[in-house]
């Protein structure tokens, strides 16, 4: 007999996979997308860290317990690759991370620590002293902007500033088309890694008041060095399906960054940076009558 | 790491890959050689095929840690999702595995 089916680490997966067509489902205890004609391609669910499922693919009611027991992450993302929903969360959000993460969030001496932790790491220094977290944000936006000047400049594509809307997707020029693609395949890895630590996607502490806030907030630590300019090079490249590229450039960025290795240090290297401790469970709580299981996956999968 | 498995493959031809290799089960060839020795072995296992098929796959830097090819006809076919490469069974009955069938092709 088998024992039963346990989530892996983020660390020792691979990043992910698009399924565009067909419908997914269970053959013998393994996860496969099956096409109209028959052809049946098995997806190693449990060694990758999200799977994206684009219009035109179905999802049986089997195959998603499947994907959440295997601890991975299903996105529905839309044509493109912009952001539409997401479900089948492998985390098991361990309370006390949540605490932990709401009392940083909470505290405002802690939240503008860790703030000021963020901007340490995605600019390489220390932010100025004596600034709300408000100035800050206004210190940042600035930054960014001119980031994406000169990362344009560098890869020779004009800029005329991001644009988000998603309503008018194809209306919007290559580049912002090519930005969209890579954050949406940095926001799949970030969302997972973030669950599967045990921490919620929503509460942020440079973005707020969107389900994946904190997502946002981890993704720009890497956004800058990883994707950015590799988006912008592939943009001035004018190829016939940008999309296509951005992700085989995601891809291979993930992979040489080891960046699945990164996140789920770094999202406890920021938080650190409040200075509260893990909180410590009350006296009189009561530990679960059926003790968790050992498991080999990260401490928010569920076990 | 190198290894390639070998199905209805004649006599001769598996007993040159264990010039090089160990067949630790029947068709199956586990060794650690170099690229070039590799794309050596690989061009004599076309020469030798004949109504056979073969697969070979070896560590390398792709996000899986390998990559792996494919010779003669088989239910199973490499596919490529945008850079990753994962494998497409086709079905029993169909006597043509004509590739195209699939949309996105073999990769």
């Amino acid at each position: 007999m088998l024992p039963p089916l346990k989530p892996i680490a983020m660390k020792e997966r691979v990043s992910m996979v698009f399924i565009e067509k067909g419908q997914i489902d269970v053959k013998d205890g393994a996860f496969v997308v099956i096409d109209e004609t028959g052809i049946r391609t098995h997806i190693p669910v449990g060694s990758i860290a999200c799977i994206m499922l684009e219009p035109g693919t179905r999802v049986s009611h089997h195959a998603a317990a499947l994907a959440a027991r295997a601890g991975t992450l299903l996105v529905w993302v839309g044509e493109a690759g912009v952001r539409l929903y997401a479900a089948g969360q492998p985390g098991g959000a361990r309370s006390d991370r949540l605490l932990y993460q709401a009392k940083l969030a909470l505290d405002d001496d802690a939240r503008l620590k860790v703030v000021r932790k963020m901007y340490e790491i995605r600019f390489g220094e220390k932010p100025p002293e004596r600034r709300s977290v408000e100035q800050l944000r206004g210190i940042e936006g600035a930054r960014v902007r001119k980031l994406y000047q000169l990362l344009a400049k560098q890869a020779g594509v004009e800029w005329k500033g991001r644009n988000y809307d998603y309503t008018e997707w194809d209306n919007s020029d290559t580049a912002n088309r090519c930005l969209s693609s890579a954050t949406a395949c940095l926001y799949g890895i970030c969302e997972a890694a973030v669950l599967a630590a045990g921490y919620a996607p929503a509460i942020g502490f440079i973005h707020t008041g969107k389900p994946l806030s904190f997502v946002y907030d981890i993704a720009d630590l890497f956004k800058f060095d990883e994707i950015v300019p590799h988006a912008f090079k592939i943009a001035a490249k004018n190829y016939p399906n940008p999309e296509r590229e951005v992700r085989l450039m995601c891809r291979d960025v993930f992979r040489q960054s080891k960046i699945l290795r990164k996140i789920i240090p770094t999202i406890e290297e920021v938080l650190a940076a409040g200075e509260l401790e893990v909180p410590k469970p009350a006296e009189e709580n009561i530990a679960p009558v059926i003790p968790n299981p050992e498991s080999i996956g990260d401490v928010g999968h569920r076990s | 790491m190198l290894v390639i498995v070998v199905e209805n493959v004649p006599p001769r031809l598996r007993g040159r890959l264990a010039v090089w290799l160990i067949e630790i089960r029947a068709g199956v060839y586990v060794g650690d050689l170099s690229a070039k020795v590799r794309e050596m072995i690989w061009s004599q296992v076309e020469d030798g095929l004949e109504d056979g098929n073969a697969v070979m796959v070896w560590s390398t830097n792709t996000e899986s840690g390998f990559d792996f090819m494919t010779l003669g006809k088989n239910r199973r076919l490499p596919v490529e999702l945008d850079g990753l490469k994962l494998v497409s069974i086709f079905p029993l009955e169909d006597p043509d595995l004509s590739p195209s069938l699939s949309g996105r092709g073999p990769g």
